[in-house]
């Protein structure tokens, strides 16, 4: 495969299946996207204020645009369209073709996660304003304010329904086409902060993480008997001299064919899940630092880990800062069929 | 500010009386935002508090919190749930309860005072910093806790905590005897009222015409017994303050006094104690709470006073009674309240009355004493992200951080900025 034939190139190469990206960051990475059309390009946002874009394949940053403060999430609207939004509030727009940002509108607050809704074709953004905004990515301009009763940490899309995880361990179920109500106000099913939400690719529920090594796996029906199924887990705690170190889970991804996910902690490592079998499918190697943002290629081909310092202990000195690119396989990602 | 004008009066009875009083400015401001339905400046400058409790590395700590519950004070002049002053009032109490240097610091002390006022049982608090010999340097403490006392009407008690504060040398110490004399006279005054309406009950049907004098004392005159409670202020007071007589300091020992004694098996086991706290008090004063109380045993005694037996069900006709098919009562009896369609005015869960604040303390407390054996340990800066009100998230830290170093240049000043924001949003 040419991707890694440049990694060898290039002398990154970390495994016989993953290299670290080139030309990373400066700063913590805060998030990275893959394109929705092809696993050759992914996005990564990062504190030191610069969204780039890079090709997965030739293991090279191919653009790269700035904020005026550090960006804390991206997005892609379709491939030729990047979305990014921070602590400077704004949300910019940045064409891929011709190199251009657009500043679309702000937040009273840092925008803290920013999602594309391709259902509604719709990009969402959610800010520690407690506010969640819709943007239309065609005029570009804003379609809406919605107020959460809290500062927004994490949201997701699933179809055309819309879960935001906010502070105070709540969450809320909109629905994009008709966002006149909330449609479900829940409670985390986790005792302590959500950090981060993801939905099936099928639809039907999402899973949640907390900062204390745990996830859960909830529904979106709400009938009983579904409701029933939910089911939630420990992970990402390491024994040590006798004291479990627990450790917070920030990143989730799901595989959008066979429906697994995989989820990244600050103790540094990876695990791939089943969900239905409630197995575990793999763990990786121990990354250097914590994971702070995973992403499955649309093919589910590849893996991008970030492995990056997020102060969860403070500001200390830790190791630098790296984005991963990991070949998965079946093996690594697909349901065992019992 | 005609508008606003308007509506502090048209809010006068959302807003709660504050022993300090108000800011009227402070106030236009909270009510003008609120009738705007616009939080964004408040949650920004609420922000901004948190994010101070969390980074402050000063060498007062206490500072930010007394602030803070002063600002949310003035801003959310109805209380509520949206002021979060209790929650914010109990983590400020119980973040420094280890801190010595604050134990007899006025601020915290008022604190203490303010967040005993907000707790269901004020009593259970003050021993409590008592024990922990907080405020007992300071005479606002056992100002506050005398009155606590009188308002139960139990003067003994009230005077008695008043000598512990003389005897424990608290200061400011003329505040605490000014104090202490007013509370000796307004027992005296209304030993002696009391007396007087004694002796003019008894001969009052040789007294003159009722008549009012401003200014002055009322007093119960009249050839008619005195139906009208002429002495208002008798009545009330007598009847907030509950005043009980142990021994009669009066020079005439009216027997009709002794009436009082009663109660005396029940206030006098009231001395301030030590111990462990056998019901936890409940977090705060809940309206719409019922006590739970066991029911299935509960039996009517109305029945027992007629001579029949107590458990005979009414005997069963051995006919069936003819109801019309449209007549067909209701299944559900009318007046019960549906709860899935009045969820407004549902009862409260009382599930956190075994999560008291005190509780929790000593359960902190015994974490604190047993921390060396337990088996998990969270990898990240917990106290941080929970220290405050609200919790904050490793980024939001980390922007505050990095706020404090560097400042985003096309922004205008946080001030300035939110206020362009809302007045563009509202015109």
């Amino acid at each position: 495969m040419s991707g890694r034939a440049a990694a060898e190139n290039s002398g990154t190469m970390t495994g016989a299946n993953e290299f670290k990206l080139a030309q990373g960051p400066e700063d913590s990475v805060s998030a990275v996207k893959f394109s929705p059309s092809s696993s050759q390009f992914l996005l990564v946002s990062s504190w030191d204020g610069s969204v780039r874009l890079y090709d997965a394949s030739a293991n090279s940053m191919r653009m790269k645009y700035q904020h005026l403060a550090p960006v804390l999430d991206c997005a892609f609207s379709d491939p030729t369209h990047a979305w990014s939004g921070g602590l400077d509030s704004q949300l910019k727009t940045h064409d891929l073709n011709t190199d251009q940002d657009t500043i679309v509108g702000t937040h009273d607050a840092p925008i803290r996660c920013v999602e594309f809704c391709p259902e509604v074709n719709v990009l969402v953004t959610g800010s520690w304003d407690q506010s969640v905004r819709l943007w239309d990515p065609r005029t570009p301009c804003n379609a809406g304010t919605f107020t959460q009763p809290e500062k927004v940490y994490t949201l997701s899309v699933a179809g055309d329904r819309l879960i935001v995880g906010t502070a105070g361990r709540r969450v809320l179920v909109w629905d994009l086409r008709n966002m006149g109500y909330v449609q479900q106000r829940r409670e985390s099913s986790l005792k302590y902060q959500t950090r981060c939400i993801r939905a099936f690719p099928n639809k039907q529920g999402y899973v949640l993480s907390s900062i204390e090594g745990r996830v859960a796996v909830e529904y979106l029906d709400p009938s009983l008997e579904v409701q029933k199924k939910k089911y939630a887990f420990k992970c990402h705690r390491l024994k040590e001299n006798g004291i479990e170190q627990v450790h917070p889970v920030n990143a989730i991804s799901f595989h959008s064919v066979h429906n697994t996910f995989a989820t990244g902690g600050s103790d540094g490592f990876v695990n791939i899940w089943d969900p239905f079998n409630k197995k575990r499918l793999c763990q990786f190697h121990r990354y250097p630092s914590s994971i702070a943002s995973l992403s499955f290629s649309t093919d589910g081909s590849l893996l991008a880990i970030a492995s990056s310092y997020m102060q969860e202990l403070g500001d200390v000195s830790h190791p630098a800062d790296a984005v991963f690119i990991r070949q998965v396989t079946d093996a690594e990602t697909k349901p065992k069929s019992t | 500010m005609a508008e606003c004008d308007a509506e502090w009066e048209y809010s006068k009875e959302n807003i709660q009386p504050l022993r300090q009083g108000r800011s009227v400015s402070a106030l236009h401001q909270a009510l003008c935002q609120q009738q705007e339905g616009n939080h964004t400046a408040l949650n920004l400058k609420k922000q901004e508090f948190e994010s101070e409790l969390r980074l402050y590395d000063g060498d007062d700590p206490l500072d930010v919190w007394v602030r803070y519950i002063k600002w949310a004070k003035q801003t959310y002049p109805q209380g509520g749930k949206e002021s979060n002053i209790s929650v914010l009032l109990e983590r400020a109490v119980m973040r420094f309860t280890a801190e010595q240097k604050y134990h007899n610091d006025v601020r915290y002390v008022e604190l203490w005072i303010q967040f005993a006022e907000s707790s269901s049982d004020p009593m259970d608090v003050f021993r409590y910093m008592q024990a922990q010999g907080i405020g007992t340097m300071q005479a606002v403490f056992y100002i506050a806790w005398s009155e606590e006392h009188e308002k139960r009407g139990n003067m003994k008690m009230a005077d008695s905590v008043f000598q512990d504060g003389v005897k424990c040398g608290a200061e400011p110490s003329d505040k605490l005897h000014a104090f202490h004399r007013a509370l000796q006279a307004r027992v005296c005054r209304q030993m002696m009222t009391s007396m007087t309406e004694q002796h003019r009950n008894d001969d009052d049907e040789d007294d003159e015409e009722p008549q009012r004098a401003s200014l002055a004392e009322l007093k119960a005159k009249g050839k008619k017994k005195a139906t009208v409670p002429i002495n208002r202020v008798k009545a009330s007071v007598g009847y907030a303050r509950g005043l009980q007589f142990k021994q009669p300091l009066g020079p005439k020992q009216n027997s009709r006094l002794m009436i009082f004694d009663e109660n005396k098996a029940e206030s006098e086991p009231q001395e301030p104690r030590f111990e462990v706290w056998t019901a936890p008090p409940a977090a705060r004063a809940k309206e719409n709470q019922q006590k739970v109380e066991k029911w299935s045993n509960v039996k009517l005694p109305l029945k027992s006073r007629s001579g029949l037996s107590v458990a005979v069900p009414p005997p069963k006709p051995s006919f069936q009674p003819f109801v019309e098919e449209d007549d067909q009562p209701p299944a559900v009896t009318p007046c019960k309240i549906n709860p899935a369609v009045n969820s407004v005015l549902s009862a409260r869960k009382p599930s956190r009355l075994e999560q008291t604040p005190l509780k929790k303390l000593q359960e902190k407390q015994m974490q604190t004493l047993e921390d060396g054996e337990s088996r998990e340990q969270s990898m990240y800066c917990r106290d941080l992200l929970y220290s405050g009100a609200t919790e904050f998230c490793f980024e939001e830290l980390r922007a505050q951080r990095y706020l404090q170093t560097h400042t985003i240049h096309n922004l205008k000043t946080p001030h300035t900025s939110t206020h362009c924001l809302h007045t563009n949003t509202d015109k």
